[in-house]
């Protein structure tokens, strides 16, 4: 073994050194015939010409003798293998010599890539398990799965209790819930995300504070004083970096905290926290079951693997489910790796359903190279008589397939480079898009970029995608024995057979863009459409924002003094707030809403008259919500206060609503209904009828590609919700965009625990949800183009390589006096039923994937598309058989029959 | 009678390694030591030495390495291993083995 072995290191070392090796081979073998030129000279006293001569023939060529001692070497496998410059040089000079087949391979591969590679790295990031922490990896989340169900149960105060004090197999059990507060900073006040975190959850983090201490065990006693840990960040900015800063105290909402420690730079710790607190809720004051919700982590104990720990918290969900039927009789308490609770990473199953993903993103690319394959095929067998001749003057089988698999890489490479610059540009962006919108939820340790595994597994598409178009094609071509080659080329020119496996994929590829092209540009154009919608009200000049109360969440479950104590704090205080707002110099009018214009709820609806059901967008707002907008009344009249009153029931609809649902004319007065399907499977839940005593334009862009774009409006008085949204008009657009800062410090003053988040303008989030509409139409219209492009490539292909496959016999039939319009019509046949069959394999496959969406270019107008698509494949199927027919008909009979 | 004899199968490595348990030498310097030490019977064939050379090298029976000839060439040097020098008494006593039984049944067939 160790013998095998050494020899093998000397090869690799030979290999890799070959250069050199070859060199001082030469070198060895020119001093041999040096030396016998000499002793010729000596002895038999010859000219130094004539000796050198005599030498050089008694020793034969240099260089057999090098390629002869390679072989002894060990190396001749690896030297047929081994790529050369050269090959690469051949491989380049073959993109340039076919422009068209190489742009239209490298655009399909390049997209493939991108997506491969790009969604490797975000799954990849999704499911990397290990916290940047000491020992991260042995950090678990432990969270309560719902049996049956995607998302786990969070309100698990009770749980973690009894964890903490039974579980033996993790070492400090820590808890934390996230929070938003009103806190005053440099800039004024911000809502900020604090984390209430258990002390024992710095025990877990193992990370020392910079200054002070951290959170104790006692911080968490009730009537402890409060306390809080800064982050570096906070600490510099707030602070200025200030070393005596230990005994400051920062107000957070209602509460002013006193400052024990700072965290060092880059401490995030549990998500992306800046600020942490003492988790102070007592699970006695909650019900089983109920309370915030609270996430669950802690270290494995020593020696012990986390299906140890999942084995001992089995048997305890199995106790606590016997004992509590009512709230756990369907909890199946899980222990996860960390990250897994953030990420949606659930449960295995979930992993093993992500990394099946992961890979079968790579199926793109081996769809779009069978595809490539079939282009170059057709140039592979172009090259038969080349690669023939070369057979025959010695080229070795693998040297040809080695040199082809080169080529096909150098295609591949080159679109793997362009394919991970749109990846890493999309990741990037992403990531940006991400942190900007999800308010600090996008994990610390979560980076969206191209990670080392992603490149490994490009380099593997790559690979791969160089074995399907370079040595596929390569082994068909030189598989054929060389004798019955050589004799092919010359009786008939270089012809190859395309058996029964090509026309299957003539079919299957018609059929392909048959059924997914009209979806892939149904969604791409509605959301093209929808990205270039005006806002079509007053967006510049409103500011936008929902208001709620800290901490509000935690007593959802409190007894029913307490809850409506509550209630009438947020009511009174989002009242008060209002009114404040009014009094505001730049201000000009403000309503509060259940939703803004875009991101109205769905519902389901029926119709007086035709008892027709449809699906609808609504909203609940305040009854001057058009004036504040600027949204002009088309018809009957705006809301008043008396619409708020129980039994009013009046609804405004939109202009699309009263056209695409009511069939347009005078709605007015007409009355429609909300039907919510009865969980339990009965009957339908109807509302009470609504009159319709308005119509408005539409207005606010519909954020995605649902077609459902009829719109209702509801009038509501201000009551009590989890948070409301307030929709402010200034009076121009400066005002309005610099409005959110002032807006923060109306409801802190209000009230310290009132927050407002998600503050913009309404602009800006219009713009927001066009740039994610306008993302959404460029990725689908590129995926689509590419799919198109490659699918009308392959089948212009296959339907020309038919064709001048049999260009000898059109040539004998003209010979002998046929119609070229019977010819025409005979190579047509086959080209249509081919076609014909795509085109019915891909209607059926169309409406199947219909039935499935539910929503779909059959259901809409986009049925038009299907006719389109069906058109164009037949145009390009036809033209493609059309032009190398006609070719072969302007052959001269004589000529083709000359070939013979 | 032949003057010169070509080498039989497989005789050549070990020629070249009973050649080396003398003095390392280049590859021309072995080839007319053989020569030389058969009185001019057996000649090696260039186009066996080198790849033989190698072969032997790749097994790890010699080690080259680059040196100046007596005549003040740059010239590599083979040199046996101790691999090699095992290799070449085995191969000898096996050579003898067989050249005596061949030896026996020349005799046998001629008395």
């Amino acid at each position: 073994m160790e013998f095998f072995l050494s020899r093998w290191v000397r090869r690799l070392r030979v290999l890799r050194e070959h250069r050199r090796v070859e060199r001082e081979m030469g070198e060895e073998m020119r001093l041999h015939v040096a030396m016998e030129a000499d002793e010729l000279m000596r002895e038999r006293g010859l000219s130094s010409e004539e000796a050198h001569r005599q030498a050089m023939i008694a020793f034969g060529g240099v260089e057999r003798h090098i390629a002869d001692a390679r072989v002894s070497r060990g190396l001749g496998v690896l030297d047929r293998m081994r790529f050369s410059w050269l090959d690469v040089k051949i491989g380049l000079r073959m993109l340039a010599k076919y422009p068209g087949l190489s742009l239209v391979s490298v655009i399909g591969m390049s997209v493939a890539i991108a997506i491969g590679a790009g969604g490797f790295a975000a799954i990849d990031a999704l499911m990397d398990p290990s916290v940047p922490l000491d020992d991260g990896e042995r950090v678990v989340s432990l969270q309560n799965n719902i049996e049956g169900r995607d998302n786990p149960q969070r309100h698990a105060l009770h749980d973690f209790a009894v964890w903490r004090t039974e579980l033996k197999s993790i070492a400090d059990l820590a808890a934390f819930a996230i929070d938003g507060r009103n806190v005053v900073t440099p800039s004024g006040i911000e809502v900020i995300e604090v984390a209430e975190m258990t002390a024992s959850g710095f025990r877990v983090a193992r990370v020392s504070p910079l200054l002070g201490r951290t959170l104790l065990d006692d911080d968490e006693r009730a009537g402890a004083p409060p306390v809080v840990v800064l982050g570096y960040d906070e600490w510099q900015r707030r602070f200025h970096a200030d070393p005596s800063v230990i005994g400051s105290t920062v107000r957070m909402g209602t509460t002013v905290h006193t400052v024990v420690g700072v965290m060092p730079e880059g401490f995030r710790f549990p998500v992306n926290q800046r600020y942490w607190v003492p988790l102070r809720l007592n699970a006695l004051n909650f019900p089983r079951g109920g309370g915030p919700e609270i996430y669950v982590f802690g270290r494995l104990a020593d020696d012990v693997t986390i299906e140890g720990a999942q084995a001992e918290l089995t048997t305890l969900g199995r106790r606590m489910a016997a004992e509590y039927p009512d709230t756990h009789e369907l909890l199946r308490p899980v222990v996860l790796p960390y990250t897994y609770a953030f990420t949606g990473v659930h449960s295995p199953t979930m992993g093993w359903v992500l990394r099946g993903f992961q890979l079968a993103l790579g199926l793109l690319l081996v769809v779009v190279a069978v595809n490539v394959a079939v282009l170059v095929y057709a140039r592979t067998a172009a090259r038969t008589s080349e690669i023939v001749v070369r057979s025959a003057l010695g080229a070795a089988r693998t040297r040809i397939v080695a040199q082809l698999f080169a080529e096909a890489v150098v295609l591949s490479a080159i679109a793997a480079a362009i394919g991970l610059g749109i990846a890493a540009f999309a990741l990037a962006r992403t990531q940006a898009f991400l942190e900007a919108a999800s308010n600090n939820w996008v994990p610390f340790w979560m980076q969206l970029s191209l990670s080392p595994s992603a490149m490994l597994y490009t380099t593997g598409l790559v690979l791969v995608a160089g074995v399907i178009v370079g040595v596929f094609p390569a082994l068909q071509v030189t598989g054929r024995g060389l004798q019955a080659s050589l004799q092919q080329i010359s009786t008939r020119g270089s012809q190859m057979q395309l058996g029964p496996v090509w026309t299957a994929l003539i079919v299957a590829q018609v059929a392909l863009a048959v059924a997914a092209l009209p979806f892939a540009g149904y969604i791409a154009g509605n959301s093209l459409k929808r990205s270039m919608q005006q806002p079509n009200y007053a967006a510049n000049e409103i500011v936008q924002g929902w208001v709620s109360l800290e901490g509000d969440e935690a007593l959802q479950e409190a007894d029913s003094a307490t809850r409506h104590a509550i209630e009438t704090r947020v009511v009174s205080g989002t009242r008060e707030l209002l009114r404040r707002i009014e009094t505001e110099p730049m201000v000009s009018a403000v309503a509060y809403t259940s939703a803004f214009p875009g991101a109205e709820e769905g519902a389901r609806i029926e119709v007086d008259t035709s008892g027709a059901r449809h699906y609808v967008r609504t909203t609940l707002s305040d009854t001057d919500m058009f004036a504040v907008l600027g949204v002009p009344l088309l018809a009957g009249r705006a809301f008043t206060p008396a619409d708020t009153l129980p039994n009013a029931n009046t609804v405004i609809v939109d202009r699309v609503f009263a056209e695409q649902i009511l069939g347009g004319g005078n709605v007015l007065g007409r009355r429609i209904r909300t039907v919510e399907r009865n969980a339990t499977g009965g009957a339908d839940d109807a509302g009470p009828w609504l009159e319709i005593v308005g119509v408005v334009r539409e207005f606010g862009r519909q954020p995605d590609f649902d077609p459902a774009n009829a719109k209702m409006y509801l009038p509501t008085a201000l009551r009590y919700a989890f948070s409301t949204g307030l929709t402010i008009r200034l009076d121009n657009a400066a005002a309005a965009a610099s409005f959110g800062q002032r807006l923060r410090e109306l409801a802190a003053a209000v009230d310290p625990g009132l927050r407002m988040h998600q503050v913009s303008t309404a602009a800006d989030a219009e713009r927001e949800s066009q740039q994610s509409l306008l993302a959404i139409a460029i990725a689908v219209a590129a995926i689509t183009g590419s799919v198109l492009l490659l699918s009308a490539a392959g089948i212009y292909a296959m339907m020309s390589f038919t064709v001048v496959r049999r260009r000898r016999e059109i040539g004998i039939r003209t010979a002998l006096g046929a119609q070229p319009r019977r010819i025409l019509s005979g190579i047509f046949a086959r080209a249509s039923a081919q076609l014909g069959a795509g085109v019915a394999g891909g209607l059926l496959l169309a409406i199947a994937i219909d039935r499935a969406m539910g929503v779909g270019p059959l259901s809409g107008r986009g049925v038009l598309l299907i006719p389109g698509v069906v058109a164009l494949v037949l145009i390009i199927g036809l033209l493609a058989a059309l032009g190398p027919a006609r070719r072969g008909l302007a052959v001269s009979p004589m000529e083709t029959l000359r070939e013979e | 009678m032949a003057t010169k004899a070509d080498l039989l199968q497989g005789t050549l490595d070990l020629l070249i390694l009973k050649t080396l348990t003398l003095e390392p030498l280049h590859g021309w310097g072995i080839s007319k030591r053989i020569q030389q030490m058969s009185r001019n019977v057996l000649e090696v064939n260039q186009g066996s030495l080198y790849p033989a050379l190698y072969r032997l090298e790749d097994r790890g029976l010699i080690k080259a390495a680059w040196g100046v000839s007596p005549e003040g060439r740059r010239a590599k040097f083979y040199t046996l291993t101790a691999a090699g020098r095992k290799a070449a008494g085995e191969e000898e006593a096996a050579w003898q083995l067989f050249t005596t039984a061949v030896n026996h049944v020349l005799k046998s067939a001629t008395a």
